[in-house]
């Protein structure tokens, strides 16, 4: 592999002009998808790449070891450039997977990782997978950390890691490969954020990358799949494709978990990645060709329901670069977003109107807002929104304060200025009654930082207007016997009148075993 | 029917209002910025009116199925105050706001060089903001004040067919056809025009780039106008495409110059338009399961 692959996603982008069809494959995507051969193992790898090429993938994502290819062949050298050429007639790409069961110890499995006591044979199979890579010309090695051996704590853990890895590391640059490090549920390396902190510790190569699972996010990811695709950025080397349920690392076929992954495949839009997304379904080989098959019929649909998003996606993009281009032009531009991503509801099923969870402008606002809050300090933040609110229109005031939800629900902690504005505004919108803006005043951020005193009557007052109560963030938690109490009031008062009493009342009558909350909650 | 009001104050009306527009086949309709019978006397006055015309009002309409529109800027006949010219100045960030189809009310009260100025200054942000004009034409000196208008039109270089001139009637209508101009009508209980000249109009000068509303406020008027000129042209033999021509199609291609109409039915209301018991409006919706 050339040395120019090292610099990742800067070469990508480089490279990519006049490259387009190539590199679009037959999917039609920014990005190739793949499908993993540790999915195919009832098959033959010849037998395996023709069948992925024939169903129209542009990638495989090869898994060394048993039963494909093993890298302790002693024709190894041959195989791989058998291999080249046969990835070369059936134009695929490929990335190379460490994740074998029993290749190097029989009975365990994936032992010995780094994080073992002794690792030498880890460490060893890694430099081959490097030697494999360069070889290929693939895109890059993707390994994972490994799970503590008992009694071993993650400082210890940690320390390993650090120690072995440099070698490798020095060996990928040597060898202009790239790695990619994939956080791995119950591993060392869980998480995107630990995986970046590792790179930091090993003097950020740039040869060392990551790998994402978009299912594993769903289990370990606090900012779900887009938060850890985003958080992983440039950085992003190799993708792994798969539907997960939370609690629970098993890779399933699309559609029978939580994983958005229109929104997924949008995110990597974003980003502009242009390597492999390759589906890992290891334990589905049973029925490989059936899934491959029907895994890019999803893939295909997702990234087709995906368009409003990665339109949101390029009009908050632009936006940004436009408003830190010329900050005086922030008003024109948070104006203009329904006509560039349109006004549809985003659930349209439950929410036909986009009152509960918003419409698509909404959530273009929201995000623009979330992105200025990376960029901008407090004050200028905490003035903008006000500024946006107080001289917009219903749907730019609906954006601002989805915009609050979005920041207080992203994890961070909002400065004090920025509070104080979300009060205001969300004060004022609660005085409204307009469904729409009330419904979007009581989401994250007044779950957070409203007192309870106006967060209970701002509860009621949904109830009263007929806005389902899905609108509230955090109703669980904050619902108490005084709102119970009220709840009982307002239905008593609807039954002297001999009206109907609306049915989200027993939401928040149900809480009257709760004490009374905190009054303030900050 | 489908109608469409190209202009009428809805601030000024009742949700009973709303409810007869419906049923008489108005789905949208534009209303101007204007005076509201008590002089105001400050900036804020005009900020808080505009929030209203682009936030509760817009909100009120859709609850009855109807899609609000408006149009921003000084009136004629506060142009005269200085206490309110300044809000000159806060036009631009209205011009650029969903909904917001044309500048307008402008034009002429009484013809004073106060007028003359606000008048020009807003035909410029018309054409820095590629919007529409909608022009008030004077209640006295009607003919006198429509030639200024024009004239002023002419000399601004705006596009002709990106300007209505409201208010016509049997005098003044020649020469605004004659200046490649939208014509449009109000048609009032006992002022302005009745629905019987108005048909008289379109036999003589034809249904094109004429627009027919109500300019229903809270004087004198009545908001179901539209309708009922509709039902006099198919009494004198329009034919249906005449008519929806002339109150639907015209405004919205005369408004639709702005990029800014929004026409898709609203959620609840079905495409035909009749109310849908089964959605209900804005979450209020079968989903929302009641109980007595």
């Amino acid at each position: 592999m050339s040395t120019e692959t090292i610099n990742g996603g800067t070469t990508a982008a480089a490279t990519r002009t006049g490259a387009d069809d190539a590199w679009a494959g037959g999917t039609g995507l920014p990005f190739a998808l793949g499908y993993g051969t540790n999915g195919f193992t009832d098959h033959s790898l010849p037998v395996a790449l023709e069948l992925l090429a024939e169903q129209g993938y542009d990638a495989v994502a090869l898994t060394l070891g048993h039963p494909h290819l093993d890298p302790f062949a002693d024709d190894l050298d041959a195989r791989l450039r058998d291999l080249r050429s046969r990835l070369d007639e059936l134009g695929l790409r490929v990335v190379v997977e460490t994740g074998t069961r029993f290749l190097l110890d029989p009975r365990r499995k994936h032992r010995p990782t780094l994080v073992d006591e002794h690792a030498d044979a880890r460490v060893d199979f890694l430099r081959r997978a490097v030697d494999v890579a360069r070889a290929l010309d693939a895109e890059c090695v993707s390994f994972f950390s490994g799970v503590l051996p008992e009694g071993v704590s993650a400082g210890a853990g940690w320390e390993r890691l650090t120690r072995r890895l440099p070698a490798v590391v020095e060996h990928a640059r040597a060898s202009g490969v790239v790695l990619s490090l994939e956080p791995e549920p119950g591993m060392l390396v869980e998480t995107v954020a630990d995986a970046l902190r590792l790179r930091a510790a090993l003097g950020d190569p740039d040869c060392l990358r990551l790998t994402v699972d978009i299912g594993h996010c769903v289990v370990v990811e606090p900012g779900g799949v887009r938060g850890a695709l985003l958080q992983a950025g440039d950085l992003l080397a190799n993708v792994q494709l798969d539907d997960m349920r939370p609690h629970a690392h098993e890779h399933l076929p699309f559609g029978e978990g939580v994983v958005d992954l229109p929104l997924a495949l949008a995110t990597l839009a974003e980003l502009d990645f242009r390597g492999v997304a390759a589906v890992e379904l290891p334990r589905h080989s049973f029925d490989a060709p059936g899934l491959a098959e029907r895994s890019l019929a999803a893939l295909r649909t997702a990234w087709a329901d995906g368009a409003p998003q990665r339109r949101c996606a390029q009009w908050v993009g632009e936006s940004a670069a436009a408003i830190s281009a010329d900050p005086s032009v922030l008003a024109r531009v948070f104006a203009s977003a329904g006509r560039k991503v349109g006004r549809s509801p985003l659930d349209p099923d439950v929410d036909p109107a986009g009152v509960l969870h918003g419409t698509a402008d909404d959530r273009a606002r929201a995000e623009l807002i979330l992105r200025l809050g990376d960029t901008l300090a407090p004050a200028d933040l905490s003035a903008a929104l006000q500024e946006l609110y107080t001289r917009g229109d219903s749907a730019e005031r609906r954006g601002v304060l989805r915009g609050l939800g979005a920041l207080a629900g992203a994890g961070r902690t909002l400065d004090d200025a920025v509070v104080d504005a979300g009060l205001a505004v969300t004060a004022d919108a609660l005085r409204t009654n307009e469904t729409s803006l009330v419904a979007a005043a009581v989401g994250p951020f007044a779950a957070a930082h409203l007192d309870q005193h106006a967060w209970r009557h701002a509860v009621l007052k949904l109830v009263f207007m007929g806005v389902g109560l899905e609108a509230v963030a955090g109703l669980r938690d904050r619902a108490d016997a005084e709102l119970a109490r009220m709840a009982e009031d307002f239905a008593a008062e609807r039954r002297a009148a001999g009206r109907p009493v609306p049915a989200d009342l027993d939401l928040i009558r149900r809480a009257d075993a709760r004490p009374a909350a905190r009054t303030t909650s900050s | 029917m489908r109608i469409f009001d190209p202009h009428i104050h809805m601030t000024s009306r009742t949700t009973g209002d709303y409810e007869a527009m419906y049923a008489a086949g108005v789905r949208a309709l534009v209303e101007p910025a204007f005076w509201l019978g008590q002089p105001r006397t400050s900036v804020g006055s005009f900020i808080d009116y505009f929030d209203a015309l682009l936030g509760w009002e817009r909100f009120r309409a859709a609850q009855f199925g109807i899609r609000h529109h408006a149009t921003i800027a000084l009136n004629p006949k506060e142009a005269n105050d200085p206490r309110c010219v300044p809000v000159l100045d806060e036009l631009p960030r209205y011009l650029v706001k969903e909904g917001v189809v044309a500048v307008g009310e402008i034009g002429y009260d009484s013809m004073t060089p106060a007028e003359d100025t606000a008048f020009s200054r807003q035909l410029e942000l018309a054409r820095e903001y590629e919007l529409p004009v909608m022009v008030h034409t004077p209640h006295r000196e009607k003919l006198a004040g429509t030639h200024r208008t024009l004239d002023v039109v002419r000399e601004s270089g705006i596009a002709p067919e990106t300007v209505l001139v409201d208010h016509l009637n049997e005098t003044n209508i020649g020469i605004v056809k004659d200046a490649g101009a939208w014509m449009g009508f109000s048609i009032y209980p006992d002022t302005k025009m009745d629905e019987d000249r108005m048909v008289a109009l379109l036999q003589q000068y034809g249904t094109e780039r004429i627009l027919v509303n109500s300019a229903a406020d809270w004087g004198r008027s009545d908001p179901l106008k539209t309708r009922r000129t509709a039902d006099a042209m198919l009494a004198a033999g329009f034919s249906d495409d005449d008519v929806d021509q002339v109150l639907w199609r015209n405004p919205v291609e005369f408004y639709g110059q702005s990029g800014q109409l929004i026409l898709d039915p609203i959620p609840g209301f079905d495409a035909a338009g009749h109310p849908d018991p089964a959605a209900g409006f804005e979450g209020n919706s079968v989903l929302r399961g009641a109980r007595v």
